[in-house]
């Protein structure tokens, strides 16, 4: 599976695992992963993009959707373990003013 | 389907099987024809056009075989089902009939039930293949009229998008969509004041949903820098609309250069997209590279928004490179990108600069060697050439010409503006002045040349008097970088000071006298030395005041320097 994710026991942590290539083809993947979350449940997410070989625009459309849907600024999102490339895509757009980038 | 009549042609040169066939049919509620050979069904056929035929294979004239193919033949892509008559099942007859287009068999004696059944079950698909048959014409329709469509929108598109003016001997670009409609986009305008402004974008996606949002990116492109705005107020007021109208998953990644032919100087703003380089025509290396420092337009609203420009200082001959990241996301085979060393390399190697540009697309056309396109790529160079960027401007459209508006006949009015240091500090008051003139008296081809004369009046005040700041930091390249650093730090902390504006019209001979009074509360300057090396070219700085004299009847400093007072006479 390409995009997988797990839950803390209080279920206030939500990571999503990302493998492979990180595009359109798994936007409905990656939605189910934070779609039944709404901007009042606190929950925290991480997108572990360690696995993930690429990453292209359309991919930065679903990291802004995902935002928006869980309260724009307010929402809780860090993207972490970016190999070299993905993490020049994510600085380029600079994504790091919009997402915590660890 | 027994409600609508459905006729039925019987095909049998035996006279009972005819009548007892007739007489089940007739029962069963359909219309009858018959034809006592094979001639005479074929005959038939074309006259009355049926819904089925029963055949018999043994007939005199054209047997039941022959019959059916020519039958079959004339039907086109109607389907009427043929069923043929047999007294026994031999294998041998059943597939002469197949091979003649048969539909199926009825083997005598006639069965009531087993004749319905079959032709009920034939009529389903008779019924079926019409409904395919009408949606595919549909269908057919529908894509030509969609592939007219699309070649109108492209026709239409390319004459918004592609209007600038890109072709110029100093510009190259390569654009290659992906699709019919780019998601990259590539507009250039020169300014009022001389020079020109750039804009390089990649819209996510690509195709028609990106093609439409760089409509409103190329008319306030193209509007605002013909009225004399910033990239930084261009790129505000396109991420405004952009934020506006884009769903949140897109947005449009973009780099906009604004390159000066007065101060020789190059403004950048680059939000998303690989690094601007500049490609030093006499080291023969980058000279500079500007990566993005923003998020890409679309993104976020207005308040958060940042509009910081980068300025660096360019010099003749001088390449500007900016690219899509289609360039560095181009793939081989074997699925391997281009990549930023790959890119970069190509500019370490001490090429010259004119050959660069091939040898770019070179590389990545060897690199690619035939594999399939994956994304929008777009390039482009400018070569920074004082000469010929100036001689563009000369040639701005007069957008008021095709209007269509009414301009007033010359007459008598006057204009008093008074902009304190608040309003200095967030806005340029010029374009929205030049427009207001523009309006009031419809100087026709003007728009230019009083852009000039206002702006040069402006900054003096603005940059001397307001700003103190020092001209002779002008002398070099370097220098004019260091002079707009430092008019941007004193302009933000800008507390006190006003500029007064005045303007007065008068008609004059078939055109009019536009007198304009530009006044600072700065302490003024010792005007004789001032004006002492105007009469010789000092290149970079003293530019300002010749130019008005050249445009002006006259151009008097008063008071202790710190008021200019510029008469423009106009036809």
């Amino acid at each position: 599976m390409p995009v997988t994710s797990t839950v803390s026991a209080d279920g206030k942590d939500i990571t999503i695992n990302i493998s492979g290539r990180f595009d359109f083809a798994v936007q409905n993947e990656f939605r189910n992963c934070y779609h039944s979350t709404g901007p009042e449940d606190g929950v925290s997410f991480t997108i572990d993009m360690s696995k993930a070989s690429y990453m292209d625009s359309s991919a930065l459309g679903m990291l802004l959707m995902m935002r928006e849907h869980l309260g724009g600024n307010s929402a809780n999102i860090t993207i972490s373990s970016s190999s070299d490339d993905i993490s020049n895509i994510l600085t380029v757009a600079n994504f790091q003013s919009l997402f915590k980038i660890a | 389907m027994s409600e609508n009549t459905l006729t039925v042609l019987v095909a049998d040169d035996d006279v009972t099987n005819r009548l007892l066939l007739e007489a089940i049919l007739r029962k069963e509620g359909y219309d009858v024809i018959h034809a006592e050979d094979g001639r005479e069904a074929v005959e038939v056929f074309e006259r009355e056009r049926p819904d089925l035929v029963l055949m018999d294979i043994r007939m005199p004239e054209l047997d039941g075989y022959q019959a059916t193919e020519l039958i079959k033949a004339m039907s086109g892509d109607v389907f009427v089902p043929v069923i043929f008559l047999t007294a026994n099942s031999d294998i041998d007859s059943m597939v002469k009939s197949v091979e003649a287009g048969g539909d199926d068999f009825l083997a005598k004696p006639y069965n009531r039930i087993q004749l319905q059944t079959r032709i009920n079950a034939l009529m389903r698909i008779r019924e079926l293949y019409s409904t395919v048959r009408q949606q595919r014409n549909e269908l057919i329709l529908h894509q030509k009229r969609l592939e007219r469509e699309r070649q109108m929108a492209k026709r239409l598109f390319a004459n918004i998008i592609h209007t600038g003016s890109l072709d110029q001997p100093n510009i190259k670009y390569l654009l290659s969509p992906m699709s019919l409609f780019s998601g990259d986009i590539l507009l250039a305008a020169p300014k009022p004041s001389g020079g020109v402004h750039v804009i390089l974008g990649d819209f996510t996606g690509h195709g028609l949903a990106a093609a439409t949002g760089a409509l409103p990116v190329s008319s306030i492109f193209y509007g605002m820098t013909a009225k004399g705005y910033s990239i930084a107020e261009i790129v505000t007021e396109i991420n405004t609309r952009l934020k506006t109208i884009l769903p949140v998953d897109m947005f449009l990644a973009a780099c906009l250069i604004d390159i000066d032919t007065t101060t020789h100087t190059l403004t950048v703003w680059n939000g998303g997209l690989p690094p601007l380089v500049v490609y030093a025509a006499r080291q023969l290396a980058i000279s500079q590279r500007i990566p993005s420092q923003h998020l890409p337009l679309g993104i976020i609203d207005g308040e958060s928004f940042s509009r910081r420009v980068e300025v660096v200082g360019i010099q003749q001959g001088d390449r500007i490179y900016i690219c899509s990241d289609g360039v560095l996301e181009t793939q081989n085979r074997q699925g391997e990108m281009f990549g930023r060393d790959r890119f970069n390399a190509l500019f370490e190697a001490g090429l010259a600069p004119q050959a660069l540009f091939d040898t770019i697309l070179e590389r990545l056309s060897d690199f690619q060697a035939g594999s399939l396109q994956q994304d929008d790529v777009t390039l482009l160079e400018i070569c920074y050439d004082q000469s010929l960027l100036e001689q563009r401007a000369g040639t701005i459209e007069e957008e008021e010409g095709g209007r269509g508006r009414l301009s007033a006949a010359p007459s008598s009015w006057g204009l008093t503006l008074t902009l304190t240091a608040d309003l200095l500090k967030v806005l340029d008051p010029l374009p929205l002045l030049i427009q207001t003139l523009m309006d009031l008296q419809g100087f026709r081809g003007q728009r230019q040349q009083l852009y000039t004369v206002f702006s040069e009046l402006y900054s003096n005040a603005l940059e001397h008097g307001l700003l103190k700041l020092d001209s002779s930091l002008k002398a070099n390249a370097s220098g004019f970088v260091e002079y707009y650093q430092a008019r941007e730090q004193r302009l933000a902390v800008l507390s006190e000071g006003e500029i007064r504006i005045d303007i007065r019209h008068q008609p004059d001979a078939g055109g009019g006298r536009l007198t304009i009074t530009v006044e600072d509360t700065g302490d003024g300057f010792d005007v004789d030395s001032a004006l002492l090396p105007l009469t010789e070219n000092l290149g970079h700085a003293g530019r300002g005041i010749q130019l008005l004299r050249s445009i002006c009847d006259e151009v008097i400093f008063q008071g202790c320097g710190n008021r200019v007072q510029a008469v423009y006479r106009w036809r």
